[in-house]
């Protein structure tokens, strides 16, 4: 951060020392107005901070800009302030104890960290492939919805901060149904703690598939108005494109993944490139973007919200009957009547419960696509019920580091659309 | 004899370096050397294989009772008990073949057929070698369609034991444990198949002064012990390694504490002293913890902050360490660690006190029994003597109080053969853990840390020193005995001339008071200081049956 001091306040109007109104209004002159005389020059850069408390600033962080008039020269992000403490809490809890620390990563899509926690115990286990395939397409059913409220709140919440209010309220409301949904399918509306290792903690409730179908439907006529509104704004517009762009190559260098690579040209989707649960049985498109802008990273949202409601409607088609639970007793709890009424499996409740399921020393990375992105999670295992060392390569964390870069040159205003469609989340960034 | 103030569970690994006369066999494809005699358990344990086994215990006679811990050996056409079986040179053994990994099914599925359903209200549930075996070996469902055989849930077997019958799985360890290591048999079967029962003789009780093992060795929930069944759940507490202060043997042991507070101590292995086990008297000495403490420094019977304390017992000592030392006596104390009575000691010195004397419990002859109970008491007798000789101390019995003495700085709370006629015309700036005897009548109690509370090293009756762990904070305000003395050194350095003496009294930390002492005393210079142990969280550390 460079060394800075305040401006001193303008001076009176018509002061001594003749400068003209315009010097007043903007601080400065133009450069092609200055003098070669030093003296004229105005005072050094200025410091100012953006955060950690915002209302533009997604989540607490902190954003020390040190600004030329209004533009920007250099931006120093400090997250932190969250102590979320996700890895090393995941050493002090069994491996099934980990899912509700998961759901508060990304807040907004807690059902695809769900998941990918799954995944990595199941790697580890050896249970990768043998998860019911009717728990695998609810896997897909809920995390496909949870990138959908992803999405819903980033594009919603952004164009709010530009001052688009009504696209907030058509998104936000279309998140609630949702949520709802989700609420109806895991009892809880936003941590869910739903998947379980070796499968789900149940099925889907009664008359699920209607109400997904027609909240679906319902969505896709919100969209329809949502990208009539904005996608030709003239305000919306100027904005967002060419604004915080990035160039492919400089995706790739900084290890940005999801939408924001995506938008850059990259065409890099986990569900594509390295397929898990069942998306090799879905038909769906990778949307990729030329520009790198927010207004492609905005765009590329917008498909992959209508990617994600092709993707429920082949799977409502496509679930089958069956279990939910993968049938091996190393990770299976037994059932409640057999619990309380035989010692064998008596002993097993307790023993998943307090020791916790016993993962056979080793180490394993497992990743899904999350809504921002690659998320993954590395794992120690000791042979003990708890993990050794856990890590999450959590997309957030690294796309903010890109953030300083983004918002350079770029005015004040600007921050709020690059940060938006950075679309950071604390919980997910302080890991 | 070598000591280890390391002291941790240095049992040395036998796979390490050839012992004598060995013996080669091969153990799921694992070549192991070992020792002539030693059986095929024990040699997969050396490989990291542990065969099941509810019977089996390295401390006691080995019946092969439980049939649990069957393997294949080869040219044998019957599964071989490995805890019977003595290790052959060039034996091939199978521990993970078809064969015997059903055995050891089906022999979990029989233990646990009239198993009651427990687990919940059961105080062995997480650190059950049964609940542990069925998760490891067996893992599978109830076939069980008829009704399980009931016994009795409660006997009352002695004045320390209860036994829940239904829960015995008949290993026999307990019956063993009385032979071995109280040398009583007072456990016995009764009745035959699935009425077969764990019963004392009509009218006998189990009452040796060593009962209290057979809970540790009872693999299962059937024996518990009075002092700790249903007061805390066994996978919530952390484990510190610390020593008995019980007596002179100093048994290695495991203080299992939560919250701030000790809630059993468990015998920890030690070859050379306890081997695994400890005595019944010695396990409830934790109450003693919580009993009668000092929490705060008193001045003239009223509480008072440290710094006040500490002022008025140099305010006391000063004039008469300056005109008279000798009618200042210094009493050392039995009971407390070898820092606390070498800090003690050097400030003896620093301040020219001659009168130096030991005090500690009276010692109680009706206890020593040849095996772990000796008559001694006192926990650190021996260091005592020996830290005194070598700071060139001449101490006596506290018995002896020369008539000259008038104010007597005293560690402990014990004044064993003092008049309390004489007592009372004497000053005692006392530091205690506890608030009783001399202590109560003081003119300065400065509060200590006790045994469980800091970090430190005890020496046994075989001279060796023993290193025991801090387990939790001590009450109040109290510190750790040295740190006290530390302060009062400071607080009478001035008192004594300046001489910068007392200067070298000056310790941040237990290690360093150590340091200072293995370079003094002569017998110790080789022990090291060994690392801060941290709490084992007991619910992680897999059932260790």
């Amino acid at each position: 951060m460079a060394a800075t001091s305040t401006t001193n306040p303008p001076p009176p109007a018509g002061d001594a020392s003749g400068r003209s109104l315009r010097q007043l209004v903007l601080g400065r002159k133009d450069v092609q107005d200055l003098s070669d005389n030093e003296q004229e020059l105005p005072p050094d850069l200025m410091t100012v901070n953006m955060g950690p408390s915002h209302p533009a600033m997604h989540g607490t962080v902190r954003i020390v800009l040190t600004v030329d008039g209004e533009r920007i020269v250099a931006g120093d992000v400090q997250p932190g302030y969250l102590h979320r403490c996700f890895e090393k809490e995941s050493e002090y809890a069994t491996y099934t104890q980990v899912f509700p620390y998961t759901d508060r990563l990304n807040y907004v899509s807690p059902m695809i960290n769900n998941c990918g926690w799954a995944m990595v115990v199941e790697k580890l286990m050896g249970l990768t492939g043998h998860i019911p395939k009717r728990a695998e397409y609810v896997r897909v059913i809920v995390s496909e919805m949870s990138r959908m409220t992803d999405h819903l709140t980033c594009i919603g919440a952004s164009a709010m901060e530009l001052g688009a209010f009504t696209p907030f309220l058509y998104f936000l409301k279309a998140r609630e149904w949702l949520y709802e949904l989700l609420e109806k399918v895991s009892g809880a509306r936003l941590t869910h703690s739903y998947v379980r290792i070796g499968g789900v903690v149940k099925d889907l409730p009664p008359d699920f598939d209607a109400e997904l179908a027609l909240c679906l439907d319902q969505i896709v006529k919100i969209m329809v108005e949502v990208e009539g509104m904005l996608n030709n704004n003239k305000i919306f517009r100027d904005r967002m494109a060419g604004i915080g762009a990035m160039t492919k190559a400089d995706a790739i260098a900084t290890g940005c993944v999801g939408p924001i690579a995506r938008a850059a040209g990259v065409d890099y989707d986990v569900r594509k490139d390295y397929p898990y649960s069942v998306y090799p049985e879905l038909e769906f498109d990778v949307p990729v973007g030329t520009t790198g802008d927010c207004y492609d990273r905005y765009l590329v949202r917008i498909e992959e919200l209508k990617q994600c409601i092709r993707i429920l409607r082949q799977c409502l088609k496509q679930i089958p009957e069956g279990p939910m639970m993968v049938d091996d007793p190393r990770v299976a709890l037994p059932a409640k009547p057999a619990t309380y009424n035989t010692i064998e499996s008596m002993i097993r409740h307790f023993k998943h419960i307090m020791d916790g399921i016993k993962v056979p020393a080793g180490e394993a990375y497992a990743f899904v696509e999350g809504g921002n992105g690659e998320l993954g999670f590395y794992v120690v295992a000791d042979g003990t019920g708890r993990p050794y060392k856990a890590y999450v390569r959590s997309p957030s964390f690294v796309h903010l580091s890109t953030a300083a870069q983004l918002i350079h040159g770029h005015l004040i205003a600007d921050v709020v659309p690059i940060f938006g469609m950075i679309n950071m989340i604390g919980g997910e960034c302080d890991k | 004899m070598t000591d280890a103030a390391t002291s941790a569970t240095a049992t040395p690994a036998p796979a390490a370096a050839p012992p004598p006369d060995p013996v080669t066999l091969t153990i799921d494809g694992m070549p192991v050397t070992v020792k002539k005699g030693t059986n095929v358990l024990e040699a997969a344990r050396t490989l990291g294989i542990d065969i099941s086994a509810f019977c089996y215990h390295p401390g006691l006679p080995v019946v092969a009772q439980c049939r649990q811990c069957l393997v294949s050996v080869e040219k044998n056409p019957k599964l071989q008990p490995s805890c019977q079986q003595t290790c052959g040179e060039g034996m091939v053994v199978r521990t993970t073949d078809a064969q015997s990994t059903l055995a050891r099914q089906q022999q979990l599925e029989f233990t646990l057929l009239n198993h009651p359903i427990d687990c919940p209200i059961c105080d062995k549930a997480g650190e059950c070698t049964l609940q542990k075996l069925y998760f490891e070996h067996d893992n599978h469902d109830s076939r069980v369609d008829v009704p399980k055989v009931h016994k009795a849930k409660v006997v009352d077997l002695g004045p320390t034991i209860v036994l829940d019958q239904e829960r015995c799985i008949l290993c026999s360890r307990c019956i063993r444990a009385c032979d071995e290591v109280a040398g009583e048999h007072q456990l016995e079967f009764a009745h035959r198949g699935d009425h077969q029962v764990l019963t004392t003789a009509p009218g006998a009780q189990l009452d040796n002064p060593y009962s209290l093992n057979t809970v540790d060795v009872c693999p299962v929930g059937a024996l518990t012990a009075k002092d700790f069944r249903f007061t805390m759940r066994a996978w919530e507490l952390e484990a510190t390694p610390s020593v008995c202060n019980g007596c002179a043997t100093g048994c290695n042991i495991e203080i299992h504490h939560k919250h701030g507070r000790a809630w059993r101590l468990v015998p920890r292995h030690n070859p050379d002293v306890n081997k695994y086990w400890m005595c019944d008297e010695g396990r409830v000495t934790y109450h003693q913890l919580r009993e009668h403490r000092l929490a705060t420094p008193v001045v003239d019977g009223l509480p008072a902050g440290w710094d006040r304390a500490i002022r008025a017992a140099a305010d006391h000592l000063a004039p008469v360490l300056a005109a008279a030392p000798q009618q200042v006596g210094v009493v050392l104390s039995a009971e407390h660690t070898n820092e606390d009575n070498f800090v003690l000691g050097k400030l003896a010195k620093a301040w020219g006190a001659t009168g130096i004397y030991v005090a500690g419990k009276p010692a109680e002859p009706a206890r020593a029994d040849g095996r772990l109970r000796v008559a001694d008491v006192n926990p650190n007798t021996s260091g005592v003597t020996l830290i005194a000789a070598a700071l060139g101390l001449t101490a006596r019995p506290v018995g002896e109080l020369a008539a000259e003495v008038r104010s007597l700085v005293l560690l402990g709370a014990e004044l064993p053969g003092v008049d309390p006629g004489r007592l009372r015309e004497l000053d005692v700036i006392a530091i205690s853990a506890y608030e009783r005897g001399p202590v109560t009548t003081a003119k300065v109690a400065l509060p200590a840390a006790a045994w469980a509370e800091a970090s430190g090293t005890v020496t046994n009756v075989q001279h060796h020193v023993q290193r025991m762990h801090a387990a939790f904070a001590p009450p109040g305000q109290a510190l750790p005995a040295w740190e006290a003395m530390v302060r009062l050194a400071q607080a009478t350095s001035i008192g004594t001339g300046g001489s910068g003496t007392a200067g070298k009294l000056s310790f941040a930390h237990a290690r360093e008071v150590f340091k200072d002492m293995t370079q003094t005393v002569a017998a110790w210079s080789a022990l090291t200081w060994a690392r801060e142990a941290r709490p084992l969280a007991l619910r992680f550390a897999g059932s260790r049956g």
